[in-house]
């Protein structure tokens, strides 16, 4: 959902991951310290002595802290008490709504699709709706933010929204009023289908209910199919990551042991090393999985630790690359919290994706996109300092890149269709990965 | 969770830090209360960021980038000159001073080249505009001030300074410039006829006398068949505050020149006119564009309220607002370079964001560049006052004509009062 895409590209939270990281620089360094800070608290003195015009005391802290974290690296960053109730959200994978993706349009809150088995889907709410006021207030004014803020709530409670219909000329100069019941409503839910005899798994994000939502999904594939499941497609394409712990579990699912990544941090001693646990819930299927440029942390932890045990056969376009972990860290109540990059991840063969990117098995492109050399990538080839890549290694896609007949009819999904054909063993020279081919 | 226990540790330390730093400041009221506890925040965010970051972060980098974030949040005129950049200002001010010979613009938070000096540094290098200015001395540029990042690119004639430049699509690369001496460009002056044409291109000390010079140089070469003076202000930027006002003293015999107003009610300073008018009162016309910014609004600004000149061309950039250099530690800690007033015309205006509106609209002509305004400047300062009118539409070259620059020819049509239009006459004192 466009809207809570506040998270940004691919960030691994994990609270986990702070954890030893304990102070290690107080004494000789600490009265440096107290000389910066005092610089500091000079400035902001005179600031809010001398400034044109008042300012906030809070208002000049969260960009003073905000300039401070973002100038350490791109995926550093400050998040105002705002920005952390609504990553909470995300991270949990569910909030209190109706159940709507909207944008603003002409001052108006614009419906652009309602969620299906959520109460706006339930009333009848329609993709280019207007909502013209929340509980009789009118919405002009609002930004759509505030918006949203007013349309969520706790689960049970009631909302009604003036609707203006322009798709139907009999309502069109006519708003009409629905009033809704909140109820959970998910974010970047795990979606699935049957192609055939082949399981497809769509994984938008890596939240809370990730890897619960990709186990029942092999169990309810694996009930649809039968015995004669062929495998599972694993569709990651444009997924930018989330947290740790699900990407673990996820890459977990289809392994049987074996490390799924580490991470590693400042000092040697904060190094972690998360292992396949549980067994593979495919009982050893043949697996693709599908990246491209939008596939980036979490995502590339999973396609990594498969490609690295040869469990999964990587198919699309080289990924993001971004190898580093960000840990949350709140500032105490009402004061926001830190986004702060606290280590970087190894996969299992341990090689560091920064900058690098997954490179896939099988070079598959929907289109004539380039695979874009993440070294002209500013953002994330050259990272401050400590961050660029220490790996020598640098991985090269040998093969041409496989591209869509020119001619003809294309699939919908090239890659998914290539996808498909590779584990139904259309395509030569490749033997599909799958655990018994261990 | 385990992760908790630091948190609790980092709080403790974080908040005994900060306190250290600011308990004598505040008195026990309540709003000082506040404002500790904020500064407790900060504090805290330090420790942890100390602390955690992946790789030991420098104490002296993360507070200059925490006052540089402060700044820059205030509006887009405010910036963080650390150290070596307010060293290199201030060498700057004493007169010998070199740089590289680029003209940058910020876009996204980065500096980019829009163009680059002939003969200097950077263009024997190969610099080439679109290009982004990375990192100054393997410091990184993201998210600095231009005043800031032109300020690491001055130093002193013949010191090295290593520019890495991001061009599409190709790797970044470090390149090692030698600083050339920098002109500080000079008003210059010529005959068009018998109109005098003036051209300031900035506002420095050495403006006013430049002028008086140019002025009785013209009244020599034409002679007292004198039409009249073009004072082009067309794309500068501003300068010192000083010289506008001696500038438009030059041309006034009386009355107030600019006001400028701090945040408090008493913190008035007024600038007036002396008697004399350099020019005997001849007709003036003054050149603006979107360009015109600053100290060339306050010229541009005072002569239109009190009469003196027509103002042609088109809408000027809009900044109304004064800033001041504070030193931290002396000058050891850097220099704040912060709004701390904003100036009005004679009449009372701001042209904050509003600019100042030309008497005769007369646009660039063909291929004449889009200016950016304050108003699209992130956190630019609001506008005070009435909405500007609307202003009508320019006058445009008709077509099958051209012309080398067509509003100085309409400037020169209406010194001639040859320009039809339904605008006003000149007026001069």
């Amino acid at each position: 959902m466009k809207r809570f895409a506040f998270i940004g590209l691919g960030m691994v939270v994990g609270f986990i991951a702070a954890l030893g990281v304990l102070p290690a620089a107080h004494g000789a360094n600490d009265m440096g310290a107290y000389r910066q800070l005092d610089l500091f608290s000079d400035a902001f003195e005179r600031v809010r002595a001398n400034y044109v015009r008042p300012v906030d005391d809070s208002e000049l802290i969260n960009a003073a802290i905000e300039g401070m974290v973002s100038s350490l690296d791109p995926h550093s960053s400050y998040m105002d008490a705002k920005a952390f109730a609504d990553m909470q959200i995300q991270t949990k994978g569910s909030f209190g709504g109706i159940g709507i993706e909207v944008t603003m349009e002409n001052g108006l809150v614009k419906v652009i699709s309602p969620i299906d088995d959520t109460p706006a889907a339930k009333a009848g709410l329609k993709a280019g709706d207007y909502i013209a006021a929340i509980n009789g207030v009118a919405v002009q004014g609002l930004d759509l933010n505030a918006a949203i803020d007013k349309m969520r709530g706790p689960e049970g409670s009631k909302i009604t929204l003036t609707i203006l219909r322009t798709t139907d000329k009999a309502l069109a100069k006519k708003p009409f009023d629905v009033t809704l019941t909140r109820a959970v409503v998910a974010v970047d839910q795990v979606r699935w289908h049957r192609e055939g005899d082949v399981g497809y798994i769509r994984m938008p994000g890596f939240n809370e209910t990730t890897a619960s939502g990709l186990e029942s999904a092999v169990r309810e594939l694996k009930r649809q199919i039968g015995p004669g499941i062929k495998g599972y497609v694993l569709d990651l394409r444009n997924n930018p990551g989330g947290l740790l712990d699900q990407a673990v579990q996820v890459s977990s699912d289809f392994l049987t042991a074996g490390e799924v990544v580490s991470t590693r941090g400042r000092h040697a001693e904060d190094t972690q090393r998360y292992d396949a646990h549980g067994g593979d819930i495919t009982g050893g299927k043949p697996v693709v999985v599908l990246v491209n440029g939008g596939t980036a942390s979490a995502s590339e932890i999973v396609a990594g630790a498969l490609q690295d045990h040869r469990r999964a056969t990587i198919l699309g376009m080289t990924s993001f690359g971004k190898g580093s972990v960000q840990t949350i860290i709140p500032l105490g109540e009402g004061g926001g919290a830190l986004r702060l990059t606290t280590a970087r991840y190894y996969t299992p063969s341990g090689h560091s994706i920064q900058a690098q990117g997954i490179v896939p098995d099988i070079a598959v492109a929907e289109g004539d996109e380039e695979d874009i050399p993440r070294i002209a990538r500013p953002s994330e080839a050259d990272l401050p300092g400590h961050l660029a890549n220490g790996d020598a290694a640098t991985h090269h896609p040998s093969a041409p890149i496989i591209r869509p007949p020119s001619s003809g009819a294309k699939p919908a999904d090239f890659q998914l269709s290539y996808a498909l054909d590779l584990l139904h063993g259309k395509i030569a020279g490749y033997p599909v990965k799958s655990a018994q081919a261990n | 969770m385990r992760g908790l226990s630091l948190v609790a540790i980092g709080a403790l330390a974080g908040f005994g830090l900060a306190a250290a730093v600011t308990h004598f400041a505040y008195g026990a009221n309540l709003a000082g209360l506040r404002t500790e506890n904020e500064l407790a925040r900060f504090g805290l965010a330090f420790e942890r960021v100390r602390d955690n970051y992946l790789s030991q972060p420098e104490d002296r980098r993360l507070v200059e980038s925490a006052i540089n974030g402060m700044l820059t949040n205030l509006d887009a005129h405010s910036s963080y000159f650390d150290p070596d950049a307010f060293a290199a200002m201030q060498t700057k001010a004493a007169g010998a001073y070199g740089g590289i010979g680029v003209v940058i613009s910020e876009r996204d938070g980065a500096a980019k080249v829009v163009s680059v000096v002939d003969s200097m540094p950077a263009s024997k290098a190969g610099i080439m505009p679109g290009d982004e200015l990375v990192a100054i001395d393997g410091i990184p540029m993201q998210g600095h001030s231009l005043d800031d990042v032109s300020a690491r690119m001055r130093g002193t004639v013949g010191t090295a300074v290593k520019v890495t430049v991001a061009r599409a699509a190709i790797k970044p690369f470090e390149l090692e410039l030698t600083r050339d001496a920098i002109e500080v460009e000079r008003l210059t002056y010529r005959r068009e006829g018998d109109v005098g044409y003036i051209k300031i291109v900035a506002f420095s000390d050495r403006t006013e006398p430049d002028l008086r010079a140019a002025v009785s140089a013209l009244r020599r070469q034409i002679g007292p068949s004198l039409k009249g003076y073009v004072v082009d202000l067309r794309n500068n930027g501003g300068g010192v505050l000083q010289a506008s006002i001696d500038v438009c003293d030059d041309f006034l015999d009386s009355g107030e020149i600019v006001s400028v107003r701090g945040r408090s009610a008493q913190d008035v300073e007024r600038y007036d006119a002396h008697p004399g008018d350099i020019t005997g009162g001849k007709p003036l016309v003054v050149l603006i564009n979107g360009g015109t910014a600053s100290a060339s609004e306050i010229v541009a600004g005072a002569l239109q309220d009190h009469h003196r000149a027509t103002i042609l061309g088109s809408l000027s950039f809009g900044k109304g607002s004064v800033q001041t250099v504070m030193p931290l530690d002396n000058g050891a800690g850097g220099a704040l370079h912060m709004t701390t007033a904003r100036y009005y015309t004679p009449s009372g205006r701001s042209i904050q964001v509003t600019g100042i509106i030309p008497d005769i609209l007369v646009s660039g002509g063909p291929g004449a560049p889009e200016y950016e305004r304050e108003v699209e400047l992130p956190h630019h300062l609001e506008a005070e006052g009435p909405p500007a009118k609307a202003m009508g539409m320019p006058i445009v070259p008709a077509a099958g004509h051209s012309y080398l620059d067509f509003q100085l020819s309409m400037a020169l049509e209406f010194l001639h009062k040859t320009l039809a239009v339904g605008g006003t006459a000149p007026k001069h004192a």
